[in-house]
């Protein structure tokens, strides 16, 4: 799969303890800025180790590739205060495959096999808030103590992670009972062991190698039982999307990659009764974040115009009470826009249970809960909207406890 | 006495001899019959425990057909309905051909042209149902399209699609069998054409300034700040 040129340069280099990829689309204004983060974090805290950058790009064409090629180690010595400066390998790359980021990833996999090395982290190019410790952080519990897998813990906007922590973290935790904060992060670190199963397995021409890989990956390394931390990074601030980037397609894609995996682990889920905590590292430290602008009339009025003209779709599978529920909540005006904890826990699990019996086509199911999803956000924000960080982190603990509760409600539809 | 012989007793040994000579071809076509009869029940009967294996049911739940049955007044899960179906085309070849086995001529051209005819009927009933089985389909995907992109009219567009295809299943059926040929096929024409014009006319003319607003949405980008993953 990897160009015989990059294949070239891993001869060359041929053996490595640390890759780094990053994968990148049209981020020449802001991937710079991370690849002197990464060079300057591997120098400062693993400048015995041979290390390499990989650059799994996309097809840009503002010159992304251009811009990595041409980081130089500027400034640098000022930095890290320090004359000496380790041996540093760059290479970039197109990926091939299906464009998207897990297509993006497969290439980094295959690097890190090929290189052998021992530990290997995945850095999104848009960040603006990546800092060296970083890298420190997403490697060291896999170098010092042994971990397979490490997730990363951020400091967000309450409006932002929506999916996150809306459907993905709270399903993750009911369904494998670990309480990994940012399933779908986007910054990962990982063993050369678990990079070798990753690519044992055959899922690249799905959902997975698009938006789903976040949630597959953090599925995979916990159904198997590799060993999982996650560590406290700061604020997560990066560039906002590519505006064309389709809602609707990458919510399909992450919960679609989530509810196969609930086919493939279903031995895994089903007996899980309770959830425990993981090893948490790094230290933790109020950080300021940006606004973000948010439009909740347009939100409800995306929700209203799904149960006008979806509910007959919904109610093949959704329970009746719950579609009279969402009727009901379309047009109250008597009362704040609200969709409860435990009817949001049975509207997912519902879908899950409509994917796994293929009541109707796969697609269908999951582009139709773009509505929903919505007013789901737009309860949410409301609920929220004049909340402290442990307040809004408290009501996600009370969706995730809802989450829990309703399982069994879960396991009855399944069959 | 040979007249009165001749008379009464002639005609009767004649239809005697006759109808012996018939029995063969007369039992041979009642046992055709009964045979068929037999079969196609238990076709009928045996069929939709067969088929429960194979999960058509699901399959059909997942193709919308159990709508289009319901709709058709026939509330049988899609297994039971297509054992019948299967039982009564089993009954009509046995019914052919223990008339066939009778050998008389008219018939014998009768069901000639009617088999002859068969395939197209087959045809144009399958055009029909994929028609309906692909309208429904894309009705579905268009309507939730439309929605996830906040299109008020949503619905109308999702029913435009369905009864468009439909209609040009319906008109390339109605070619097949031969009926009105040139007829249908015209008719279809205006009025897709006429709808298309309409729909062009009124975006074009009444509906300027929403065109104008949602392509400077589109094209702008205007979305939320909310960083959804």
């Amino acid at each position: 799969m990897l160009d015989k040129e990059v294949v070239a340069q891993i001869e060359q280099i041929r053996e490595a303890d640390i890759l780094i990829g990053i994968p990148s689309f049209n981020n020449s204004k802001t991937i710079g800025h991370v690849v002197r983060a990464v060079r300057a974090g591997l120098a400062k805290y693993f400048p015995d180790m041979k290390s390499v950058l990989l650059n799994s790009d996309g097809g840009s064409t503002d010159g992304t590739m251009d811009v990595v090629k041409n980081s130089a180690d500027e400034n640098l010595h000022t930095i890290l205060l320090t004359q000496h400066l380790p041996a540093f390998f760059k290479i970039t790359t197109p990926y091939p495959g299906i464009p998207g980021k897990g297509s993006a990833f497969r290439t980094i996999f295959e690097a890190a096999e090929r290189l052998n090395v021992k530990a290997s982290c995945v850095v999104d190019s848009d960040l603006r808030s990546i800092t060296p410790e970083w890298i420190e952080l997403l490697l060291k519990p896999v170098l010092n103590s042994g971990f397979d897998y490490v997730a990363p813990l951020y400091q967000r906007h309450k409006f932002d992670g929506t999916i996150t922590n809306g459907i993905i973290y709270p399903m993750t935790r009911a369904l494998y009972g670990q309480k990994i904060r940012q399933p779908i992060g986007g910054e990962f670190g990982f063993s050369g062991n678990l990079a070798k199963y990753y690519l044992s397995k055959d899922v690249w021409g799905t959902d997975v190698a698009r938006f789903g890989i976040d949630i597959w990956m953090t599925t995979t390394a916990i159904a198997n039982h590799f060993k999982v931390c996650q560590v406290y990074l700061g604020a997560k601030i990066h560039d906002a999307k590519d505006p064309g980037t389709d809602l609707s397609a990458m919510l399909s894609q992450v919960v679609g990659s989530c509810f196969e995996l609930m086919e493939e682990y279903h031995d895994r889920w089903s007996p899980v009764q309770h959830t425990i905590d993981i090893p948490t590292f790094g230290f933790h430290y109020a950080v300021g974040l940006e606004p973000v602008p948010v439009n909740v009339d347009r939100l409800i009025e995306k929700f209203q115009l799904g149960v006008k003209d979806l509910k007959d779709i919904w109610a093949l599978f959704l329970p009746e009470d719950i579609i009279a529920t969402l009727i009901k909540r379309q047009y109250d005006s008597n009362h704040p826009f609200s969709i409860s904890d435990e009817i949001w826990a049975r509207i997912i699990y519902s879908f899950a249970a409509a994917y796994h019996k293929k009541i109707i086509h796969k697609e269908h199911i999951l582009k139709s809960l773009t509505p929903l999803y919505l007013g789901r956000t737009a309860s949410f924000i409301l609920d929220v909207w004049s909340s402290g960080a442990d307040e809004v982190e408290n009501k996600i603990e009370q969706l995730c406890n809802a989450f829990e509760n309703e399982k069994n409600f879960l396991r009855e539809i399944w069959s | 006495m040979d007249v009165l012989k001749e008379l009464f007793v002639e005609p009767f040994r004649v239809f005697f001899n006759d109808f012996m000579g018939y029995l063969p071809q007369l039992t041979s076509a009642l046992c055709i019959f009964i045979i068929g009869a037999l079969v196609s029940l238990f076709i009928a009967k045996q069929l939709p425990r067969l088929l429960a294996f194979t999960k058509l049911d699901v399959l059909a739940q997942r193709l919308d057909i159990p709508t289009l049955l319901y709709r058709g007044g026939i509330r049988d899960p899609f297994s039971k309905f297509i054992s019948g179906v299967i039982g009564w085309i089993v009954f009509i070849m046995f019914t052919l051909i223990a008339v066939k086995a009778l050998r008389l001529t008219p018939m014998e051209i009768l069901i000639e042209r009617f088999v002859l005819y068969l395939p197209q009927v087959f045809t144009a009933i399958l055009i029909m149902l994929l028609g309906y089985l692909m309208a429904n389909f894309l009705r579905r995907t268009v309507l939730i399209t439309a929605v996830n992109a906040g299109i008020k009219s949503a619905g109308l567009i999702g029913q435009f699609v369905k009864y468009g295809i439909f209609f040009f299943a319906l008109t390339v059926a109605m070619e097949q069998l031969g009926i009105g040929k040139d007829t249908v096929i015209i008719t279809y024409t205006i009025t897709f054409g006429g709808i298309v014009l309409a729909l062009a006319l009124a975006f074009g003319l009444g509906g300027q300034d929403q065109a104008k607003t949602y392509l400077k949405q589109r094209l702008s980008g205007e979305k939320d700040g909310i960083e959804h993953l």
